[in-house]
């Protein structure tokens, strides 16, 4: 499947350590940046299935806020329990001043 | 097609005073949207149940995109990319009347003469709060889905648009079937039909019910509601077809009310939508009342069907029997949360309920939650759950005797479904629910 | 009452037991204890906490970030009625004696003969391979028997273990269960104190059990033990914990952590009597992960308490692993047991089973729930899953909420669960064989958790049939 990236948010409206939630196809998506760079996540904790919008980022994990499960904001890999299972890491970019997602791996 | 400009999207005040504006309808009932409007807006400022609503993904949902229907339409029914196929007008031969909304409004209705004659009323419930209020208005929203249960129930009760209506006087008995269907043409148009059925002692009918779209991509919103209300002795046969496109919420609160010996046989099909959220209750009232579901959903792409269905026993000697039968496929899921609550009246209960998924691919999803909760000793409740796939050895098997991988498939998913095309005893539906199960396979389309 | 129940259980005819059904209702006097730290929880108690056991910095940290978590996190909306639990009028730390002894002689009086009455000593000399025993905060007697220390198993108390065994201790510790998992596994991982840490090295099989026993003697209890369990690979282990307390108006409070680690091919059973007095709240967070062809098995029985929320689980973590739980909860007079079982598989080829037998009587309320979930991946995975309830009159109450997430198609997931009351004919039956209708009420309820108790250790076994006995005592009639 070709890669389409398509805009989500202005680069501007994400502050250093910050987040974004957006809807891309249907999907609640949560944007990080970090570091200078930019990433993904499905907004859904694989362990209850109830966004992880509001949890905290640590050392580049964001933390489910019911249950403490951790995930890997670059590669959605579950680093702590209850969490067994990745969350859904989306292709994302900076072009220009733009955020972009690939849409196709999305859908 | 119509154009929405002129109309105000969303569901706040100004919307709900212009829709209001629209209606020609008795003050008692302007006064009940009015009040409901007004718990509508209260339960705005609380959380849903999340015991009901917390694996059901509302986020990509706003409201504010859509705009109520039931002002006009210039949509005929036979556009409906129905099921039940044989649209009402061209095969009258096999209905004892037929009523069709879309958009929310009645584009036809006509019933036989011999059952006008015995008193019974089928037709638009905006017309029919006209003409026969006295008779309608001790049930509609008094008695099976109240306005105040929850924040869907009041919204339906505010922006109801229309729906069909069946009245059958005492020791009344229909034997052919009647037929509703509930259509979606414009888009970003909500639909809020209200069905009411009204059984008087002794009576007897079948309502199939059908919901469906006019195109496979247009949005649509329904915001509906389903009160069966079945007298002493009385037996419903009702069934509810959900049909619409994969571009279309569905959001109902569905009640049957059972009373001493009546009975209710109540069937759900769930095919399409986008997301659907249907909380469905069955309560066994008066002592030997009997109440049976039937469940046959197939989901798949993206779809969520979510079912929170609640048996509630509150008399002695009742029954009740519940199946609910789900495929699934592609990225789809499917919740079903099901309750058989037994009060401490119901002695000699028999409570049963059995939610059975087959998961087509790997990554569907499917949960599943029976439950009990028992303040009665004297009775006997069960439930099941079970969750498995295709048997690798049944396809093996069938494509062995030259059928291809999808009438293979087929033939496993129908067999699935066996159990429950054994328990709905009309013909019409079991044929339609094959039809549907073809389609979703994608055979002979 | 039934004459020949009291036969069964001579302990009913001791004078001083004497609190209607409970026998293990006495308590002790508690001015000599070492310890009690002011009523209520704040950083200040848990800092204190810390400090008395002589921590290091990052488990005072620990301590104190989780507490932060339990005052954030609501409580739990569903379950029991928690309404008048306060957890401002509970001790959170009381040690009554100065050490840990090796020899029951040296155990504090008092304390000595409490478990004297308890027949814990008595047992240890007959069928364990070790005891620990818990009380109020502290562990007070430990003991292991001297060749399986020799073979390198550790089982002492948590307290010890992260003293003596750091790198251990902290490769594993809230690893099973974070702090924010729950709030009341947050409040456990902020004052936590005692409870069991065994490690059994390599291939080495421990043929008797391992025994804990919690008490609590004083009014206005928090008790908080911790266990972490490692099993290492081929190893095998079966511990087993009993509880019980005084019988106050007031209420206490028991919330346990327990972790457990199942490595390939080993064998883990954990086995409970929870017979807590009826104004404990046993809110209690169990997990365990096993690993490839291991095998975990639970094994619960809830019979004490005013309410227990407690749902044992297994992650299954890879290949082969297998787990297990029976759950056995009786509800009487007063008394919610929110119990079940939650079973995740995460690998392939995994398998489970949950049974559960419940018994609700006199206005008890007993409650199964529980969890199968099957993670996308996890093919020909298989579970089964079976609850029975028996009500015995129409005040009591029984609930079933069993959670089924299927998150993969090539499984096998079953559920089946009947509630009922005792079979009038089967009742009729044994009374025109002469028994009271007492007697014949206690013979089916023994019964029907036979398949479960047959599971059990014979003591054990002998144990909570005796326990079932006097739960229906004066029940019926």
């Amino acid at each position: 499947m070709s890669a389409t990236f398509l805009k989500v948010a202005n680069l501007s409206d994400l502050a250093e350590g910050g987040r974004l939630s957006v809807e891309v196809e249907g999907r609640a998506v949560l944007v990080f940046r970090l570091g200078g760079d930019v990433f993904a996540v499905e907004d859904v904790c694989t362990h209850d299935g109830q966004p992880l919008t509001d949890g905290e980022l640590v050392n580049g994990e964001i933390e489910c806020p019911r249950h403490g499960a951790r995930f890997d904001i670059k590669t959605g890999r579950a680093m702590c329990m209850p969490a067994v299972e990745p969350v859904k890491v989306f292709p994302v970019r900076i072009s220009g001043g733009d955020i972009e997602i690939d849409q196709a791996s999305v859908n | 097609m119509t154009t929405s400009a002129a109309t105000t999207t969303g569901f706040g005040a100004e919307a709900f005073q212009a829709f209001l504006a629209t209606r020609n309808e008795p003050g008692w009932v302007s006064d009940l949207r009015r009040a409901s409007f007004g718990l509508y807006q209260e339960s705005l400022g609380r959380p849903l149940n999340p015991e009901e609503w917390k694996r059901v993904d509302l986020r990509a949902f706003q409201a504010n995109r859509f705009s109520v229907g039931g002002r006009a339409t210039t949509t005929p029914a036979t556009r409906m990319g129905t099921l039940l196929g044989n649209h009402p007008t061209t095969c009258e031969a096999g209905f004892a009347g037929a009523v069709a909304h879309v958009d929310g409004v009645v584009v036809d209705s006509h019933l036989a003469a011999e059952l006008t004659a015995k008193g019974v009323l089928f037709g638009d419930l905006n017309e029919l709060l006209r003409t026969h209020g006295d008779i309608l208005k001790p049930h509609l929203m008094t008695r099976a889905v109240k306005p105040g249960v929850d924040r869907m129930s009041a919204w339906h009760a505010a922006f109801w648009t229309g729906g069909t209506v069946l009245y059958v006087p005492r020791n009344v008995v229909i034997d052919q079937p009647l037929y509703s269907l509930i259509g979606l043409a414009t888009p970003q148009t909500m639909d809020g039909s209200h069905t009411l059925v009204i059984l008087e002692e002794g009576a007897q009918a079948t309502l199939l019910e059908e919901t469906a779209s006019a195109t496979t991509t247009d949005a649509g919103l329904h915001v509906g509601s389903v009160e069966l209300l079945v007298g002493k002795r009385a037996n419903l046969r009702y069934v509810q077809l959900q049909n619409w496109n994969q571009q279309t919420w569905h959001f109902a609160h569905q009640a049957g009310l059972v009373e001493q010996d009546g009975s209710l046989q109540w069937t759900v099909g769930g095919i399409g939508s986008r997301l659907a959220h249907i909380h469905q209750e069955v309560f066994l009232d008066g002592k030997g009342a009997r109440g049976e579901v039937n469940g046959v959903t197939f989901a798949t792409d993206r779809q969520t069907l979510s079912y929170y269905t609640q048996q509630t026993h509150r008399s002695p000697n009742t029954t009740s029997d519940l199946l609910y039968k789900d495929v699934l496929r592609d990225e789809a899921r499917v919740i079903w949360r099901g309750m058989i609550r037994v009060d401490q009246a119901a002695q000699k209960t028999d409570g049963y309920q059995r939610n059975d998924s087959l998961l087509l691919s790997p990554d569907c999803r499917a949960d599943s939650i029976p439950g009990l909760e028992i303040e009665a000793d004297d009775v006997r409740c069960t439930h099941g759950a079970t969750a498995g796939r295709v048997d690798a050895d049944q396809i093996f098997y069938c494509m062995a005797r030259g059928m291809s991988r999808y009438e293979a498939m087929h033939m496993i998913v129908e067999g699935f479904f066996h159990g429950i095309y054994d328990r709905i005893a009309v013909e019409a539906v079991r044929q339609t629910l094959s039809r549907a199960v073809e389609v979703k396979l994608g055979i002979g389309q | 009452m039934a004459t020949d129940i009291t036969e069964a259980s001579p302990k009913t005819s001791d004078e001083d037991v004497g609190i209607g059904e409970y026998m293990y209702g006495f308590s002790d006097p508690t001015d000599k204890y070492v310890f009690k730290s002011r009523k209520g929880l704040d950083r200040d108690i848990v800092a204190q906490i810390s400090e008395m056991k002589g921590e290091p910095d990052w488990m005072r940290e620990f301590r104190l970030k989780a507490l932060d978590i339990f005052f954030k996190k609501p409580m739990p909306n569903w379950g029991g009625d928690m309404s008048h639990l306060d957890f401002q009028d509970i001790f959170y730390y009381v040690k009554a004696s100065a050490n840990q002894e090796k020899s029951w002689e040296d155990v504090p009086d008092d304390i000595r003969k409490t478990y004297d009455r308890l027949g814990i000593p008595e047992a240890e000399k007959k069928y364990l391979a070790g005891v620990k025993a818990q009380y109020e905060s502290e562990v007070v007697y430990g003991s292991l028997h001297e060749d399986l220390a020799k073979q390198g198993v550790i089982f002492t108390d948590t307290d010890s273990a992260m003293r003596d065994h750091p790198e251990l201790f902290r490769e594993y510790f809230g690893t099973v269960i974070p702090s924010a998992d729950n709030k009341f596994a947050a409040l456990n991982s902020a004052v936590w104190s005692g409870g069991s840490f065994i490690y059994v090295p390599k291939g080495v099989h421990i043929d008797f059990p391992l025994q804990a026993y919690f008490r609590i003697n004083s009014e206005n209890m928090g008790q908080f033990e911790r266990t972490l369990i490692i099993v290492d690979e081929g190893a095998s282990v079966h511990y087993v914990e009993g509880c019980t307390a005084p019988t106050y108006s007031s209420d206490s409070l028991h919330s346990a952590v327990v972790e457990i680690i199942v490595k390939r091919n080993a064998r883990c059973r954990y086995t409970t009597i929870q017979n807590w007095s009826s104004n404990v709240y046993n809110l209690v967070t169990k997990r365990a992960m096993a690993y490839g062809n291991s095998l975990m098995e639970w094994v619960d029985g809830n019979l004490g308490s005013q309410l227990t929320m407690k749902y044992p689980a297994i992650y299954l973590m890879e290949p082969g692993a297998r787990g297990e739980t029976l759950s056995i909860a009786f509800a009487s007079k007063g008394q919610h047991q929110d119990a079940g079982a939650k079973m995740v598989h995460c690998a392939p080829n995994t398998y489970s089973r949950i049974i559960s037998k419940s018994i609700s009587k006199a206005g008890g309320r007993s409650s199964y729930r529980g969890l199968v979930k099957v993670v996308n991946g996890a093919t020909g995975c298989k579970s089964n899953v079976v609850c029975d309830a028996l009500i015995l009159d129409d005040a009591s109450r029984s609930d079933t909420y069993p959670y089924i997430e299927i998150d993969e198609d090539d499984v096998t997931v079953e559920h089946e669960a009947s509630v009922s009351k005792i079979g009038e004919e089967q009742l009729f039956y044994l009374m025109s064989r002469g028994l009271t209708e007492a007697e014949a009420s206690a013979m089916i309820v023994t019964g029907f958790i036979e398949p479960l108790v047959k599971e059990l250790p014979m003591e054990y076994a002998v144990e909570m049939n005796r326990l079932i006995e006097l739960q229906m005592e004066g029940s019926v009639g």
